[in-house]
């Protein structure tokens, strides 16, 4: 590998002083993700260099595969996973500025978009065209759609929406060696195509280890006409999830379906006092969204449902009520923080996913190993499709509760191997998840391994991430 | 890390769980890209520095200054973490252990204390607008100390030949009707000296609706831009000197017409001094007697407005101050749409932030003109003939916004057009 001086000389050579940060404080602020692993280590990389076109980053990538130098793409760096830091040195990729809309074609139903556009910035420019891009992560707000390409990300509505992968068209991709190549759909307009391999499966959720992520084709859907929310409260926690069960036996998919536990319940109360949510065991909130009529009538059978084991049930359509309620549930990831003066929450083990049918149990057992430790985790996420998220509540400045905390995301990533789910629904496997890789997928995971390195074989493209550092 | 600033660092930076949600809604952050410009990396470095890992330096603070202290971060920010405030510690701190640059200091300690070089100096820009002496100015002493800065002061700065505010309004207005408060009129720095048609009208409105008026003598600047650009020691002694003559007497209120001002009085002054100290005792009571004189008009007096109607149509600005720093947004447009013949019109993004930040637009300027575009694009939009505003820098940054967009739409108070209803 070039030695730093050279590389931040040839980098300001290429694309300009401007930009290219070098010194340590900018550095700095690329050590971290949202995760507490990476805040808890300080992995610099040697520069930064921030790109907004294609033929830039193929510049870069060229150079790179030259020099042998690790390149780590980053989106808005919200990921929980420590994906976009550089572990191994060398270049970070910093794309989050290059945010351009290129199309928005309404009659076939798609857009096309450069990796740096935020996901709620994209919603609202569809809004006028009564469409929009259906996985809503609760990171709407700051995540990129190239970060959630490259993570397939989900969220609140994946229960009836699915994830990020199933609405991506093509991709353009920059490969390690700079190479352009343009996958699936990229290039013509059609909703479908099974013409070779899918290459666009492969790098959606590759984590920045098989390319860059420099064009994204995307299908996006018509808004639907109508919503309802309703809220049922439980006394116990396993009632809450029977209720789910039999929703979907009776053959409703609502666009959501979320779970709050008592300490969940207990932060919505303290941010939003006007909410006013008994402390119950379990508070669930359905959302139905489809024509006016279909969702009376759903709305209405899912009520029915619910009554038979919740002490109340609340539905609301009227839209005053309905944000309400639904911000109820949204500030929870937030508020959680606030639940323990002096403590804070923060993003350890946090989007394990039972299948639904052990969801009941797993519940209960996440109550548990917080007892054992001692160590509050509020429990709230998308019950219905078995996506809990877990909060550990904690003093990050007290060794022993940071020691404890790891033991307790550790027994609950263990919980999900036992009962036949997986250690992550959602937000990937970056560096802080790399040591489950192997139990949860066996031989898998070399047949993994072999398509990294038929497309990375010098393993230069965000190295340790999905597979452990050292692995080549 | 030490700071005049009452700040709890170690607590405050903890709660920061580096979830990213700031940088949807920082509005230099859109301008600025990359993680160094977002308000979670100027917290991360914040920190870094507070833990002992990193050495004050110009590389530094010129991260920590490059902030508007709009406050949108705080507000929108899950976990509570109050970022302006630590902004406004750290660049105490920072100050206390760095070399000063001679700019702040003599922009701040020489200047704004002393209000006859402030309008001596505003006169001067105004002069040089008007006849493009270069050669005069550069001999001020303003000017010789921000000789880089000099283009962005004389396009910012507005025509200030007109006679101070304290100079045309006597210092005991009389309630006009039933007298049923009488009220301390706080004349800041910027209504005073450079718009003093605010203060003028800000004290008939007043009158009209059964307050008697005192513009309160000997009062220093609220201390807002020390603050800002902390030095909290200097902004300590002109707080000391606010509380002394704001309560002397016992008014019922004491009423701003600046964003800065009020909320340097409401929230700032409680910030500054020990718990427990007769002066944080004297914050307090000047906390709660403070008013933006829009509040007060809807909240307590309620409002008769005269026969003259106006016919305009406006739109409305919430300065940063106002709106995040004191929740008052509905009050002011309440003035508007009170007034005989307005037509109010709300524009896009009317909270956010013009990028004036008191000196950031002089010190930052193609920065700040990047924000300020946005503003100015949002309000051409409803083409109003007034757009309405609570705060003198703003009023200054959307002024020049607007002449550089070739708009006749002119910036004013809402107390400006409800006055002139009584003519
Ligand atoms: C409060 C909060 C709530 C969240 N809620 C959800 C949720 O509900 N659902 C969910 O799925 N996630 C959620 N997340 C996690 C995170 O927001 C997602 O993983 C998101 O997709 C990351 O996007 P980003 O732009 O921040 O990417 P980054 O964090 O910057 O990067 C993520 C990964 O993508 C790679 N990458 C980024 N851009 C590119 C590119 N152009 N080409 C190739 N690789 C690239 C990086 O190398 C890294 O491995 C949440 C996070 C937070 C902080």
């Amino acid at each position: 590998m070039v030695a730093k001086e050279q590389l931040i000389k040839d980098l300001e050579g290429m694309f300009g002083v401007q930009k290219v940060l070098k010194s340590e404080l900018e550095r700095y602020t690329y050590t971290y993700d949202s995760s507490f692993v990476s805040q808890q280590t300080e992995y610099f990389p040697d520069v930064v260099v921030c790109l907004e076109s294609t033929e830039e980053v193929s510049k870069l990538m060229k150079y790179a595969w030259d020099n042998e130098v690790p390149v780590t793409p980053r989106g808005a760096g919200s990921g929980q996973t420590g994906g976009s830091v550089a572990i191994k040195g060398g270049i970070v990729l910093d794309i989050s500025g290059w945010n351009e809309i290129v199309e928005i074609d309404d009659i076939n139903m798609q857009a096309v978009v450069r990796p740096g556009i935020v996901h709620a910035s994209l919603n609202q420019a569809l809004s006028p065209f009564n469409l929009f891009f259906p996985p809503d992560p609760g990171s709407s707000a700051m995540a990129t759609v190239g970060g959630m390409v490259a993570n397939n990300a989900s969220g609140l509505r994946a229960v009836k929406y699915g994830a990020t992968f199933q609405y991506i068209l093509g991709l353009e991709v920059v490969q390690p060696n700079g190479d352009i190549i343009k996958t699936g759909g990229m290039k013509s307009k059609a909703l479908k195509s099974v013409s070779g391999l899918d290459l666009t499966r492969i790098y959606c959720g590759s984590e920045g280890t098989l390319g860059i992520i420099t064009e994204i084709r995307l299908k996006v859907l018509p808004k639907p006409q109508a919503r309802g929310i309703m809220l049922a409260l439980f006394d116990k926690l396993e009632d809450s999830a029977l209720t789910v069960l039999d929703v979907f036996k009776a053959g409703i998919i609502p666009s959501g379906i979320e779970i709050l536990d008592d300490g969940g319940i207990r932060c919505a109360n303290m941010y939003k006092p006007e909410l006013n949510i008994p402390e119950v065991e379990a508070a669930i909130f359905f959302e139905i969204n489809g024509t006016k009529a279909g969702v009376e009538s759903e709305g209405e059978q899912v009520k029915a449902i619910a009554e038979k084991r919740a002490r109340s049930v609340e539905w609301a359509t009227d839209a005053d009520r309905m944000a309400k309620l639904w911000q109820g549930r949204a500030v929870i990831g937030a508020a959680s923080a606030r639940t323990v003066p002096g403590k804070t929450r923060i993003f350890a083990g946090e989007d394990v996913c039972f299948p639904i049918s052990k969801v009941p149990e797993a519940l209960r057992t996440i109550k548990n190993i917080s007892k054992k430790y001692d160590i509050p985790v509020v429990i709230y996420g998308h019950i219905g499709d078995g996506n809990m998220h877990t909060a550990p509540i904690m003093d990050p400045l007290i060794p022993d509760e940071v020691q404890r905390t790891h033991k307790v995301a550790e027994e609950i990533h263990r919980l999900a191997l036992e009962l036949g789910g997986s250690t992550t629904g959602e937000h990937g496997v970056g560096f802080a998840r790399t040591s489950y890789m192997e139990e949860e997928h066996g031989k898998a995971l070399d047949v993994m391994w072999a398509i990294k390195q038929a497309i990375d074989p010098k393993g230069i493209m965000n190295p340790g991430k999905i597979w452990k550092l050292g692995r080549e | 890390m030490q700071s005049t600033y009452k700040m709890d660092f170690t607590e405050e930076l903890k709660k920061c769980v580096k979830c990213g949600t700031c940088r949807a809604h920082c509005p230099l952050f859109v301008e600025l890209k990359g993680e160094p410009g977002s308000p979670r990396g100027r917290l991360a470095l914040i920190k870094r520095l507070h833990d002992g890992k990193i050495k004050p330096s110009q590389e530094l603070a010129d991260i920590v200054y490059t902030c508007l202290l709009c406050k949108t971060c705080t507000v929108n920010c899950p976990s509570g973490v109050i970022s302006d405030e630590i902004i406004l510690a750290a660049r105490d701190s920072l100050n206390q252990s760095m070399d000063q640059s001679v700019i702040k200091k003599a922009l701040l300690k020489g200047f704004l204390t002393r209000p006859a070089l402030l309008h001596s100096c505003m006169s001067m820009a105004s002069l040089y607008q008007k006849t493009g002496m270069h050669n005069v100015l550069t001999k001020s002493k303003l000017f010789e100390l921000l000789p880089d800065k000099l283009n962005a002061v004389t396009k910012i700065m507005p025509d200030v030949t007109k006679k101070p505010a304290r100079s045309r309004i006597p210092v005991v207005t009389p309630a006009k009707g039933e007298k049923k408060f009488k009220v301390a009129y706080f004349l800041g720095c910027a209504t005073n000296h450079i718009y003093p048609d605010v203060p003028v009208a800000g004290v008939e409105v007043l009158s009209q609706n059964g307050c008697e008026v005192i513009t309160v003598e000997g009062v220093k600047c609220c201390g807002m831009p020390h603050m800002a650009y902390g030095e909290v020691d200097t902004a300590k002694e002109m707080a000391k000197q606010n509380m002394d003559i704001l309560l002397k007497e016992d008014y019922d209120a004491v009423i701003s017409d600046c964003a800065s001002c009020s909320s340097t009085f409401k929230e700032t002054y409680l910030h500054i001094f020990d718990e427990g100290s007769k002066e944080y005792e004297q914050a307090k009571q000047l906390a709660d007697k403070t008013w933006d004189i829009s509040d007060f008009l809807v909240t307590k007096t309620g409002i008769k407005p005269g026969t003259k109607e106006q016919k305009v149509k406006v739109t409305y600005h919430d300065p940063c101050h106002l709106k995040r720093a004191q929740n008052i947004f509905k009050e002011p447009r309440e003035v508007l749409k009170n007034t005989p013949g307005v037509e109010f019109v709300e524009m896009k993004d009317a909270d956010r932030c013009c990028g004036s930040a008191g000196s950031f637009a002089v010190m930052h300027h193609d920065l700040s003109m990047k924000v300020l575009d946005k503003k100015i694009e949002n309000a051409q939009k409803v083409d109003p003939d007034y757009l309405a505003t609570s705060c003198p820098t703003c009023t200054m940054q959307l002024s020049y916004g607007l002449k550089k967009a070739g708009s006749q739409a002119k910036v004013v108070h809402p107390v400006q057009i409800l006055a002139e209803t009584y003519k």
